[in-house]
């Protein structure tokens, strides 16, 4: 008869009858004569029974619907941000998506604010897949919004007394408009500018701190710092360095 | 300079993949990426249901499982439509799982060696109970008891037990999904199996 050892690795796969057919007259052998092996077979085999018959009341947690929302909302947004970029004019770009860009924003309106609280990269990808649509439709409305204009807004409807960078051409920005962002359900701003006629958005997120970063995230580059008790986001696709500069110039201009 | 890198950023960040590209690379309505979305919003609940053993947390593993989402998206490219999207996707839930432990630091990924596997032997079964069906002795116990005596499991054997006992994967896909020999996979489900026995066999009032 084969020792405990040998047979060892073989209890669980004749536990499971996925033991190869020629090892399985030694394991019987060996379970007739040994009482230790034996107990164990059977207490595994009672476990794996019991379990079987309560699999489908273990299995009844289903993913909340907040989740799910928020996961199909992920997988919109890596189809969006995979769409090639063309090496000009990104109005060309964005005309095709426009017409599919209501249907977007149409499901896109429950957010989880709640859920993304904790990942620094689950709130980037969110931003992103917002600037993604919010900019389609800003060329469907043609928006152009002037300074004291987002200026405005911004005090009237987040209670942020805003200073916005003076002369952002500096930087090679250009001031496109606001809106209240979908992220949060509203509660966040959103600020469109184009940078060589690209879009970058600014997002302000009130009551909100987070440690600077500087994230890559579903093909977009995204700059967070906080400063009081507001959080900003910038999102862009442009390379990281220009990101970097790019950030650094709004954030010291910004008020 | 004010901005700067995060001294620890997420991990989803960190994987070694740059997200241009994949299935989803052809456009929202590629028959691929729609066969991909479909696919990975299909497992949800396997995937919720798992976190939620992974994590014992509601929120915890509602967060886990919208990084995997996020990460299996950002790494469509690497995944090949004649495989197996479902051991893929635990794949990742698994190695994100093990990314937030590590990350925050509260807990140690236990049982990865031998000595800590040998440390958890569990003693058999007394012989004397051999007179009784080993299932007579728990097969009242209701799935809360047997919930909570899964979730009472050390994490490497909760995971094993749950893959093969709940999802039903083999030993070769959880040895993959886990990136351990299969004899580890065999000797967690065992061990993890023997441990639930036991739990449940003393909450048993036969033996109470």
């Amino acid at each position: 008869m084969r020792n405990c050892e040998s047979i060892d690795l073989l209890l669980t796969p004749y536990v499971d009858g996925e033991i190869p057919s020629g090892e399985r007259p030694a394991v019987e052998e060996h379970l007739r004569r040994c009482d230790p092996c034996r107990a164990r077979v059977a207490a595994e085999r009672a476990v794996r029974s019991l379990i079987q018959a309560r699999r489908s009341a273990l299995a009844a947690d289903c993913a909340p619907p907040g989740l799910r929302d928020a996961c199909a909302r992920a997988a919109e947004a890596a189809a969006w941000s995979a769409v090639p970029a063309p090496a000009t004019g990104w109005k060309r770009r964005l005309v095709p998506l426009a017409l599919a860009a209501s249907l977007v924003v149409a499901v896109a309106g429950a957010f989880l604010y709640q859920l993304t609280a904790s990942s620094a990269t689950i709130l980037a990808a969110e931003l992103a897949a917002d600037h993604v649509k919010c900019f389609a439709i800003n060329d469907v409305f043609d928006t152009h919004q002037s300074r004291t204009a987002v200026e405005r807004s911004m005090a009237a409807g987040f209670g942020w007394p805003a200073r916005l960078p003076p002369q952002p051409e500096a930087v090679g920005l250009e001031l496109v408009g606001a809106r209240p962002c979908l992220y949060g359900e509203g509660r966040a701003a959103h600020i469109m500018y184009r940078y060589h006629g690209r879009p970058v958005s600014l997002f302000m997120l009130p009551d909100t701190i987070r440690q600077d970063a500087v994230i890559s995230v579903l093909g977009h580059e995204c700059a967070i710092w906080s400063e009081g008790d507001r959080t900003f986001v910038m999102i862009s696709r442009e390379p990281r360095n220009d990101m970097r500069r790019i950030a650094s110039f709004v954030h010291a201009s910004l008020r | 300079m004010r901005i700067r890198r995060a001294p620890r950023p997420d991990a989803a960040a960190r994987a070694p993949h740059d997200g241009k590209a994949g299935p989803a690379a052809a456009g929202p309505t590629s028959p691929h990426a729609a066969a991909f979305e479909a696919g990975v919003l299909g497992e949800l609940d396997s995937l919720y249901r798992t976190a939620l053993r992974l994590t014992r947390n509601q929120a915890d593993a509602e967060d886990l499982v919208q990084d995997t989402v996020l990460r299996a998206f950002r790494a469509s490219a690497r995944f090949d439509p004649g495989s197996n999207l479902r051991a893929w996707l635990f794949t990742i839930l698994h190695n994100a799982a093990r990314n937030r432990v590590r990350d925050r630091a509260r807990e140690t990924v236990t049982a990865d060696s031998d000595i800590v596997e040998r440390a958890m032997d569990a003693p058999p079964p007394a012989a004397g109970n051999l007179e009784t069906p080993e299932s007579l002795l728990i097969r009242e116990a209701l799935a809360p008891d047997l919930r909570a005596a899964i979730d009472a499991l050390p994490e490497a054997y909760r995971e094993a037990v749950w893959l093969r006992d709940v999802e039903e994967f083999t030993y070769t896909e959880i040895a993959e999904m886990l990136s351990i020999p299969p004899g580890t996979v065999m000797s967690r489900i065992s061990r993890g199996r023997r441990m639930l026995f036991d739990r449940l066999h003393h909450l048993s009032p036969v033996n109470a």
